[in-house]
């Protein structure tokens, strides 16, 4: 799974990406890092995780924690100067991720660049972060097996009807004049339904929806 | 102004965050009967426990004049959890990009006294409206779903901020109806809301002014106005001739002008003549 991390990198320029989740059902917890061998062994030899300020605020944010923000907190200069210490860079976001039953992740992200350029980095990726992060979590907590079947998608008889006409090849345009509803409205029950059957593009939703008997092959 | 509060910087702005729930109690359970807990007359709920966002809508003197309570739609919101019959049973919008808000609300009796004349409850909408989709938007949201009355709704259409849909029923709750509105937190809005109520530059408060702020307003003003006259009763008990002495009268007379200070400081002159 760390490859999707090493993915995520790649896609949106970053040096390194770290997942955290617990799952709040058995209670484990889950880890995926792309960082160097070294800091992650050192990380852990240490039990960073106990006096890491991004995980510690990220768990308790439902908003981007960006890292400059805990620069007074008493655990910021620990942990960032021995990250410094093993290359890793002070700039960064954590994306927390709530799901419907108390289980929590988080994405951090960070990348070896001018702070304005950051910034403003940050801002255009943020909307993909938030897409990943949630992806990441998902995918995560799907590994509990009580989990995965509490999460199991329930569309709304709207998400339904709305992907069945995507299904039969309608645009989202031709759905909310069918439907008499405004085409963002549309799009965010598609959205609303991706993220649901755990889908990243529309097709692979309406595939997910077919195999499960959601919605009819038209 | 807006200030945005969380779990990181709530410690801060307790007091804030105290009188926000007072609003909230004011607004929900007074003004709208709707069925919410109230303690200490603050109104609480379990949300209120996930670490939400607000964003607080203050006055000049740091009154709070309105609120939003934004939680991701990914978590326990109130549509998936408590609102359940506007969804008529129906599961929520979920969505990593989609954020629910809830308990707005805006202080209509603080703004009709402290702000008549410019629109204030509509104004107020509008900023903290504005505010909301602006800080959604800079955390790489792109909608809102955000629970509403109907009296909200139509503040809402007339300030060039209708929603763009609406999921399930209007349902009654309490006094009034509560429905489920989307609103896209695109540039076109947040600039469509914005130039309606007028409303130009940053309104998000500068947090190390507003905690500045908060110090310099714990020291009383009387402090310096007495600090002011011991000054001058001082300067004319030492001066050491009549030119002196008159010029210090001067100088009080010019700064401080008022009845009461000149009488005292007459009577501290008479004295200080006996001395030289």
């Amino acid at each position: 799974m760390t490859l999707l991390l090493d993915e995520l990198c790649e896609r949106l320029e970053l040096d390194y990406a770290a997942y955290a989740g617990v799952n709040s059902i058995d209670n484990s917890m889950h880890a995926l890092v792309n960082y160097p061998l070294s800091w992650k062994q050192h990380y852990q030899d240490n039990a960073l995780h106990m006096r890491d300020p991004t995980l510690l605020h990220g768990a308790r944010s439902q908003a981007p924690v960006h890292w400059g923000r805990l620069k007074n907190d008493t655990l910021y200069k620990p942990m960032f100067s021995q990250a410094h210490d093993f290359g890793i860079p002070q700039q960064g976001v954590t994306i927390p991720v709530r799901g419907p039953f108390g289980d929590k992740g988080m994405l951090s992200v960070t990348r070896r660049m001018q702070p304005l350029d950051w910034d403003k980095h940050v801002q255009r990726i943020l909307p993909d972060l938030q897409h990943a992060a949630a992806h990441i979590h998902d995918l995560v907590m799907q590994q509990g097996l009580i989990m995965r079947a509490m999460r199991a998608p329930s569309l709304s008889s709207r998400e339904t009807e709305i992907l069945q006409w995507t299904a039969a090849g309608k645009s989202h345009s031709d759905i909310s004049d069918i439907l008499s509803i405004s085409a963002r409205t549309v799009e965010v029950h598609v959205r609303s339904a991706r993220f649901k059957l755990g889908a990243l593009t529309t097709a692979q939703a309406v595939a997910r929806a077919i195999g499960m008997g959601l919605i009819y092959p038209m | 102004m807006i200030l945005v509060i969380d779990a990181i910087n709530r410690h801060q702005h307790e007091a804030i965050v105290e009188d926000m729930f007072r609003l909230r109690a004011r607004v929900f359970a007074q003004r709208l009967d709707w069925d919410v807990k109230i303690e200490n007359d603050m109104e609480i709920d379990e949300f209120d426990a996930l670490d939400p966002v607000y964003l607080v809508g203050l006055d000049e003197n740091a009154n709070v004049v309105s609120c939003i309570r934004l939680l991701q739609t990914t978590g326990p919101h109130m549509l998936a959890d408590v609102f359940s019959d506007i969804l008529q049973g129906e599961a929520p919008l979920r969505a990593a990009t989609m954020w629910e808000s809830t308990r707005f609300c805006v202080d209509t009796e603080r703004l009709t006294t402290a702000d008549r004349g410019q629109g204030s409850v509509a104004r107020a909408t509008s900023e903290l409206m504005s505010a909301t989709l602006q800080y959604a938007r800079d955390c790489g949201i792109s909608d809102i779903i955000t629970v509403i009355d109907p009296v909200m709704n139509r503040v809402l259409k007339r300030s060039d901020n209708a929603p763009y849909g609406y999921v399930g029923e209007t349902v009654q709750m309490g006094k009034t109806k509560a429905m489920a509105a989307l609103l896209d937190c695109t540039d076109e809005r947040i600039e469509r809301v914005r130039a309606f109520a007028g409303i130009e530059g940053d309104v998000f408060v500068d947090e190390a002014a507003l905690i500045a702020q908060r110090e310099t307003v714990n020291t009383p003003t009387e402090t310096t106005a007495e600090a002011l006259a011991q000054y001058f009763i001082d300067q004319i008990d030492s001066a050491a001739s009549v030119d002196e002495l008159r010029a210090a009268l001067e100088i009080a007379e010019a700064v401080l002008g008022s009845p009461k200070l000149g009488r005292q400081l007459v009577g501290n002159t008479n004295a200080s003549s006996e001395q030289v």
